[in-house]
């Protein structure tokens, strides 16, 4: 059956009740941390700004021990409740996304720290329309991600599963473009590979928004989506109502 | 129940736990008080009590058992009752006499009790006993008279055993048997010889005031001295006593003798009680729990059936004459005992129609006991067995009704302990004032359950109300009482004892 | 582990659409009351053989009259009406060339207080074979071994067979009454909350032993306790006021029901 994002306040012990909304409110507190990092680690290449670029870096520590908290509280409520259903998968989702998360945490800070190489090479701007395109896109990518989730919103998720292909796309023509740069001029290898590795970082951050809506699609319907063609997902019936 | 030198009662719960303790220390306290009071006035009877020579103020002596003492109606002193016996003489066995005329009290040791076939008791002095033989006088003849009496006493024994064994039956077969009239004439002439043997010779005796009287010896049961007897010999006295009572059958019409027949009777008729009620109430109590549609029907008929257990006894011994005797008896009588009407042979209150009335009587209390027997059996015993296959027939023999058998003996305890008590409805019944042959013999059937029987109950009824002389009667009363006790607990022992038997078989109670 | 489809049964109930062969236990349209009071309603699906299948539900669901129906312990109540079908390896048991006992020696049933009889233990396993008669000494004394050992109790109690059955502990008991069961070789056993009476660790046990037992027989388990269901039960079926709500393969019940009504219920919600 289909859950809405209210399902997890009807029991009939209140003290679940309340253990599963935090496990809500940690991930989304979660996800907002992390959606400044990226932001931020962006921010800091186009603006040039190698302070905000060490405060990303530093930042990453409060997201792994976030995680790890989530981590903590779900083992409690697995051992606790042996919650089973709609609040299994909750629970279970919780915890992949918090993995994601803090995944798309560790790419945030690695954009951080190129970022900074690349300002003290001084590469100019070659290369930031691209990234400035891709990273957008990523973004809404997570903030739609960290959405469906807090609202149950499968339609939203599914449409963000197929908006990682577009990124994927923009990903390659990016790469394509970069290495143009590449071989026009022998000089700007590293800051290119630079760049090239910010891209990468994007495009992997874009996968575990993309994983985050596969576990949205999950804790809703029950169905495990992973490793399934965008085509193949009608055939799941996953949009139907029952 | 109360357990003595366990916790303390408690003093926060007010008066209620004094209450209830000081009920059950009273229930107690009458109970030993009854039971003591029969056992020392019933026993007493067979201690053999010293003879006191009283001597009067106007010379008169005479010789007794002090009894009682009462005050005198105008205070002008006390009175008290001795039990001088000498009926023959004296014409009451019984005298007052006021305490202050008394002068003198002895105890001489050859004074003699004589128990007698007539006149009861004997209290005087023995002067001689004269034989065809010959006469012995002084001490000689005390001595002549005890081995003289121990071979009378053998006799006598010899010559019942050959009218029981051999004359009744003998009777009986006279028309079948052509034989049986030779025979019978032999033995006859044996019997006579005995009781010639038994007969002749006579004892001269004195009252303490004098009086002379020649006392047929065939006459004397037993003679003592009660003043030159040691304690150990009283002691085998008293036994004895005791024993003749609980073996003999009774003489002087009941108030005097033993109380076999009764005792053989009241068991004999509670056995076949039981053993009637018992199948009976057992199969009901199943109808009405495991077959019975549990309607209103079933209901009602349960109401009935514990109703019925408060119904006065002496109705159902009116519903047993009616029906019983009357009734199934008259037909019987009509059908296979033909030839020997107008005589009645089941048509008349017998040990059959007692016993049935009684299991009548008892069936509700069976049948209760056992229904709630079943109703404790956890529903989950039942379902185990149909679970495995078994039918319900099954079922029940083996696993439910194995189970309820403790309730069910409980039920024939409670049967017995009312049956054993039952005076009334015998007297419509069957029992007997006088029976002296007890219904099982050597004979076919062996048990002759068209006999009338006697009946501890009833011969206490009896002996207390029908005598000539109540106030001798009266230790007999006490001792039969205590007897009919003694029966009912040894009954009940038995079934109780069965139970605990069964229990044990069936292991510690479940734990859950 | 293989997928099943859930289809619809015509009469709007789910059933599992498992191919007649693979049944043990085939029920349609399975409607009973006490007197006027309707117990269960309609119901149909197939329990499938060699398998634990587990009905759960909350009280008065009609789960244990349905269990108890597999056997027809309800020939005992006069007031119980019910219509249709519940077949055996394809027979009607409520035909009439079928005999009750019979039926009961088939599909044995456990119920929920360990009801152990008061005898010895070896003659509480022999019980069912001695109602059959004519079974040597010698065989008997092998097949209460055989029995005992298959529940799991011959180690614990071979030396005091002779000793009363209730002396066993709680779950001792329960394990007896389960060997006494499979002493008559049944081919369906039903189980009325086996363990609801016992502690965690005897549960293990029982549990555990059902999960043995199923190489031998079909089990149908009654539970109130879901965990349990969801332990050892291969397929679940969620009864509520004498329906049959869902009806599935275990592994997809606990996680991922398909009713809200199910879902309810398995993870405590109100309605």
């Amino acid at each position: 059956m289909d859950i809405t994002s209210d399902i997890h306040s009807r029991h009939i012990s209140r003290q679940f009740n309340h253990e599963l909304e935090e496990l809500k409110t940690h991930l989304m507190a979660m996800g907002g941390l992390v959606e400044r990092q990226v932001q931020e680690a962006v921010e800091a290449l186009l603006a040039g700004d190698s302070e905000m670029a060490q405060r990303v870096v530093e930042n990453d520590r409060a997201v792994n021990d976030m995680q790890m908290k989530i981590d903590e509280e779900c083992t409690q409520v697995l051992a606790r409740r042996q919650p089973a259903a709609s609040d299994l998968r909750l629970v279970l989702a919780v915890m992949r996304g918090a993995s994601d998360l803090e995944r798309i945490g560790d790419e945030a800070s690695k954009i951080a720290r190129n970022a900074g190489d690349l300002i003290k090479i001084d590469n100019g701007t070659r290369g930031f329309v691209e990234v400035r395109m891709i990273s957008e896109h990523v973004r809404r990518m997570v903030r739609d991600a960290l959405t469906s989730f807090a609202r149950f919103d499968i339609e939203l998720a599914l449409e963000l599963v197929r908006e990682d292909e577009k990124v994927d796309e923009e990903y390659r023509s990016a790469m394509r473009s970069l290495m143009t740069f590449m071989m026009e001029d022998a000089r700007s290898i590293t800051p290119v590979l630079n760049l090239m590795w910010i891209l990468r970082a994007l495009e992997r951050i874009g996968d575990h928004a993309n994983n985050l809506a596969e576990y949205v699609v999950y804790l809703v319907k029950g169905l495990d989506i992973r490793h399934t063609d965008l085509e193949d997902l009608d055939e799941k019936a996953i949009t139907r109502k029952d | 129940m109360i357990r003595l030198g366990r916790a303390r009662l408690p003093r926060v719960e007010g008066a209620l736990p004094w209450l209830a303790a000081g009920s059950v220390a009273l229930s107690l306290l009458m109970l030993a008080g009854l039971l003591s009071l029969l056992a020392v006035r019933g026993m007493g009877h067979f201690w053999p009590a010293p003879l006191t020579l009283v001597t009067l103020e106007n010379g008169h002596q005479l010789a007794g058992q002090a009894v009682r003492e009462e005050r005198l109606p105008n205070a002008a002193g006390r009175e008290r009752l001795y039990l001088t016996g000498n009926r023959d003489l004296d014409g009451a066995i019984w005298r007052w006499v006021a305490v202050d005329e008394i002068v003198a009290q002895s105890h001489p040791r050859d004074l003699v009790v004589l128990q007698r076939t007539r006149w009861g008791n004997f209290h005087g002095r023995l002067l001689a006993l004269e034989e065809p033989a010959g006469r012995v006088e002084g001490e000689a003849a005390w001595a002549a008279l005890q081995a003289r009496l121990k071979e009378i006493t053998l006799l006598r024994e010899e010559r019942d055993r050959l009218r029981d064994e051999v004359v009744v039956p003998l009777v009986r077969h006279l028309e079948q048997d052509p034989d049986a009239e030779t025979e019978l004439a032999r033995v006859s002439a044996r019997i006579r010889a005995l009781q010639a043997r038994i007969t002749g010779g006579s004892l001269l005796l004195e009252s303490v005031d004098g009086r002379r009287l020649e006392q047929p010896l065939e006459q004397v049961l037993r003679v003592w001295r009660p003043n030159a007897m040691s304690p150990p010999a009283k002691m085998v006295a008293w036994g004895r006593g005791v024993w003749r009572f609980l073996a003999e059958g009774p003489r002087a019409a009941n108030s005097a003798g033993g109380v076999w027949p009764a005792i053989f009777g009241t068991v004999l008729m509670v056995l076949l009680m039981s053993v009637v009620v018992t199948p009976f109430g057992v199969l009901a109590g199943i109808y009405l729990n495991e077959v019975a549609h549990q309607g209103r029907l079933t209901h009602l008929v349960r109401i009935a059936v514990r109703n019925l257990a408060g119904v006065p006894s002496i109705v159902y011994g009116v519903f047993g004459l009616g029906v019983f005797v009357y009734g199934i008896g008259g037909s019987l009588d009509e059908w296979f005992f033909a030839d020997q009407l107008p005589s009645p042979t089941f048509g008349t209150g017998g040990l059959l129609w007692a016993s049935l009335t009684l299991a009548l009587l008892t069936l509700p209390v069976v049948i209760v006991a056992t229904e709630e027997g079943l109703a404790r059996v956890p529903d989950t015993q039942r379902e185990g067995a149909l679970a495995l296959g078994a039918t319900r027939v099954e079922m029940l023999t083996r696993v439910v009704l194995p189970m309820t058998a403790p309730a069910m003996l409980t039920g024939v305890i409670l049967a017995v302990a009312r049956a054993a008590g039952e005076v009334a409805p015998l007297m419509l019944v069957g029992v007997a004032k006088l029976a002296p042959q007890v219904p099982v013999d050597g004979e076919f059937p062996y048990i002759h359950l068209e006999r009338k029987f006697m009946h501890l109950g009833y011969h206490i009824y009896d002996v207390a109300f029908h005598g000539d002389d109540v106030q001798a009667a009266l230790p007999l009363v006490y001792a039969t009482a205590l007897l009919l006790v003694l029966v009912i607990l040894v009954l009940n022992l038995t079934a109780i004892f069965l139970r605990h038997h069964l229990r044990a078989r069936h292991g510690a109670r479940p734990r859950h | 582990m293989s997928v099943f489809p859930l289809p619809q049964s015509a009469a709007g109930g789910p059933i599992i659409d498992f191919d007649s062969a693979a049944c043990c236990l085939e029920i349609e349209g399975l409607s009973l009351a006490y007197g006027e009071t309707p117990a269960l309603r309609e119901l149909t699906l197939r329990v499938p053989r060699h398998r634990v299948t587990a009905f759960i539900g909350p009280s008065g669901c009609g789960k244990s009259t349905l269990l108890r129906a597999l056997n027809r312990l309800h020939d005992l109540n006069d007031d119980v009406r019910l219509n249709g079908r519940i077949c055996l390896e394809g027979q009607d048991i409520h035909a009439p060339e079928v005999e009750v006992a019979k039926l009961r020696r088939r599909v044995g049933m456990v119920f929920q207080a360990p009801n152990p009889f008061p005898m010895s233990i070896y003659d509480n396993v022999a019980f069912g074979l001695r109602l059959q008669g004519g079974i040597r000494k010698r065989q008997l004394d092998d097949i209460v071994e055989w029995a005992l050992r298959s529940a799991a109790l011959w180690d614990e109690v071979k030396d005091r067979l002779k000793s009363s059955a209730w002396a066993l502990s709680g779950g001792q008991q329960q394990r007896l009454v389960i060997a006494r069961t499979l002493a008559v070789r049944p081919e369906v056993l039903l189980l009325d909350e086996p363990a609801s009476a016992l502690d965690p660790i005897s549960t293990l046990k029982i549990e555990e032993l059902i999960r043995n037992l199923k190489s031998q027989l079909t089990l149908v388990l009654v539970t109130h306790n879901m965990q349990q269901a969801a332990r050892v039960s291969d397929y679940t079926a969620f009864l509520q006021e004498g329906e049959l709500v869902e009806y599935g393969a275990t592994d997809t019940l606990f996680t991922n029901p398909r009713l809200a009504r199910t879902e309810n219920y398995i993870t405590g919600r109100m309605a």
